[in-house]
């Protein structure tokens, strides 16, 4: 029996007067890897940030509709958003380490929720580190300033760094598309990894990495979901036809 | 044809005219400066030279006196030195933290229209001229100092003191202070600030550990021009001041003297070895504020480098 670990219902999104989410209904499987795909400007990005409510950020943006999580809807007004998202990470496009050490990087979840005992803390950034790979790389250097890894080790850093706060989900925001593709077939593989101990949802333009890596996959399109399957299925035999041109490059 | 030859050669000399035009123009605002500096450094080391028509002065004692009595011929500036440093680093102590949360508050926490008319506030604060800053604080300011100092059984001289010089460079330093930071943090990127927030982290730790510390070094350049004003403003702090004759000074119910006031007062009712020396006590001022230039700018860049 699946775990559902989001149930979206009848998600519409606003920006000022324009809609860019269009009645969205899924429901997001835990321990899975979910992907979403779909051209340019078609709603997937927006879709992912309102999962940890990113989308609040931003000005004259407005959320109809709910998303449970674990039986509450993160829209509700009771929702706290501090504490949402520390159960659910993102990992942002560009990777964005802060300017500050590798290890103030990745204590600076914990540290932001009051965890000041010096032991725990080393132990939460050499287990991070180790479970995205990156530990042998910078064992010598932890203390040395994050800004001077490679793009590909930043990216697997922010990865750790929302690792370091053990959340159920971790979001992925296109998390390759600006990365060599050495680093990125190392964060596909690392993103196989992850999916036992969390729930991964990513966004992304590369179809291959799609098909690759997660088990279920959503075609967005003008901010509606077209279709969701899973992914062998939509890959293999596509039940609409604007996916079948979608994933068969005839546009997008 | 749409090359037309004759074109392309004007068109190439007009270049040429412009160019040398440009330099031209480069060269003479540079050449100010160094007419500037030469006269004052001619002028201003000439007392100490053998053979000074009004009686040659030990540049030492120069350097490191506590007396200043032109009324004698006694001029030593030492203590002024270490007056104008402690009253403009103070004044930098006490303005730097309310700036820069002014800032934080303008460019992330108040609402958009408070925060445009707030920093259209501190513009305006910064292009108030310095005189009026001087009445302000000789009419208010010592005022509410010498009503402070007389409750707790201190006398002043009517209010002028280093206190005053304090409060006035902090209020004058303020909006340079308060603009460069607000520019700063506006330049944060915003990716750090997300991926902050969606670590869990609230908007006010958020704040305090990602924005600021990502903007600090532009918080940095902003302390080192207002020292650089604190330093140099002469007019306003002249008007508090008080000029003490000797020193250092550290009480802060005292008068005291700083550089800029001993340059000014009574510059235009003297002559001799009094005026001559005003022009050494500049060079001096020059140095003070190139050497902590160079200690801060020093001082930033290890900050910076994370």
């Amino acid at each position: 029996m699946e775990e559902i670990c989001f149930d979206v219902k009848n998600v519409n999104l606003f920006y000022g007067e324009k809609q860019a989410l269009k009645n969205i209904n899924m429901q997001l499987l835990k321990h899975k890897v979910t992907a979403f795909i779909g051209p340019s400007g078609c709603g997937k990005s927006t879709f992912i940030r309102c999962l940890n409510r990113m989308n609040d950020l931003i000005e004259g943006c407005k959320v109809e509709g709910e998303i449970f999580k674990d039986g509450q809807d993160i829209y509700s007004a009771k929702q706290d958003i501090v504490d949402l998202r520390t159960h659910v990470g993102m990992v942002f496009q560009k990777p964005n380490p802060f300017p500050m050490s590798i290890y103030d990087n990745i204590a600076y979840g914990p540290r932001c929720q009051g965890l000041k005992d010096k032991k725990k803390l080393d132990e939460i950034v050499i287990t991070s580190l180790k479970q995205v790979a990156l530990y042998d790389e910078v064992a010598d250097r932890l203390h040395e300033s994050a800004m001077g890894l490679s793009g590909g080790q930043q990216q697997r850093l922010c990865i750790a760094r929302c690792i370091a706060m053990s959340p159920e989900v971790i979001l992925m925001d296109e998390p390759t598309s600006a990365l060599d593709p050495i680093s990125t077939a190392k964060i596909e593989d690392l993103v196989l990894e992850l999916k036992k101990e969390y729930t991964i949802i990513i966004v992304t333009h590369n179809m291959q990495q799609a098909a690759r890596i997660s088990d279920y996959t959503a075609f967005f399109l003008m901010g509606e979901v077209i279709e969701m399957d899973i992914t062998d299925k939509i890959f293999a035999s596509p039940g609409d036809k604007r996916t079948e041109n979608y994933i068969t490059g005839r546009f997008g | 044809m749409l090359v037309n030859k004759k074109r392309v050669k004007r068109n190439k000399s007009l270049d040429k005219f412009f160019h040398g035009f440009f330099m031209a123009m480069a060269l003479l605002s540079a050449s100010f400066i160094v007419i500037i500096v030469l006269f004052v450094f001619a002028k201003g080391i000439s007392p100490f030279l053998p053979g000074y028509e009004y009686g040659q002065v030990n540049i030492i004692s120069f350097l490191t006196g506590s007396l200043y009595r032109q009324d004698q011929g006694i001029y030593g500036i030492g203590f002024i030195v270490i007056n104008t440093l402690v009253c403009s680093f103070l004044a930098l102590l006490l303005s730097f933290p309310i700036s820069v949360l002014t800032a934080l508050f303008i460019a992330k926490i108040a609402p958009k229209k408070l925060g445009a008319i707030m920093q259209s506030v501190v513009e305006l604060l910064a292009s108030v001229p310095s005189v009026v800053y001087g009445v302000f604080a000789a009419g208010v300011i010592a005022a509410l100092i010498k009503d402070l100092a007389s409750s707790l059984g201190i006398t002043t001289f009517g209010g002028s003191s280093m206190l005053a010089v304090i409060i006035l460079l902090a209020i004058m330093i303020f909006p340079t202070l308060t603009s460069m930071a607000t520019t700063a943090i506006k330049a944060v990127d915003k990716d750090l600030e997300q991926a902050s927030l969606a670590l869990g982290a609230t908007r006010t730790q958020t704040n305090f550990k990602i924005v600021l510390a990502a903007a600090k070094s532009g918080i940095f350049a902003g302390a080192i021009l207002g020292l650089g004003r604190a330093f140099g403003e002469a007019t306003a702090v002249a008007m508090v001041a008080g000029n003490k004759l000797f020193g250092p000074t550290f009480d802060l119910f005292d008068i005291t003297r700083t550089l800029t006031s001993t340059m000014l007062a009574g510059l235009k009712e003297t002559s001799g070895l009094d005026y001559d020396i005003r022009f050494s006590v500049g060079l001096v001022l020059i140095a003070v504020i190139f050497v902590s230039n160079w200690v801060l700018n020093y001082v930033k860049k290890k900050v910076g480098n994370n």
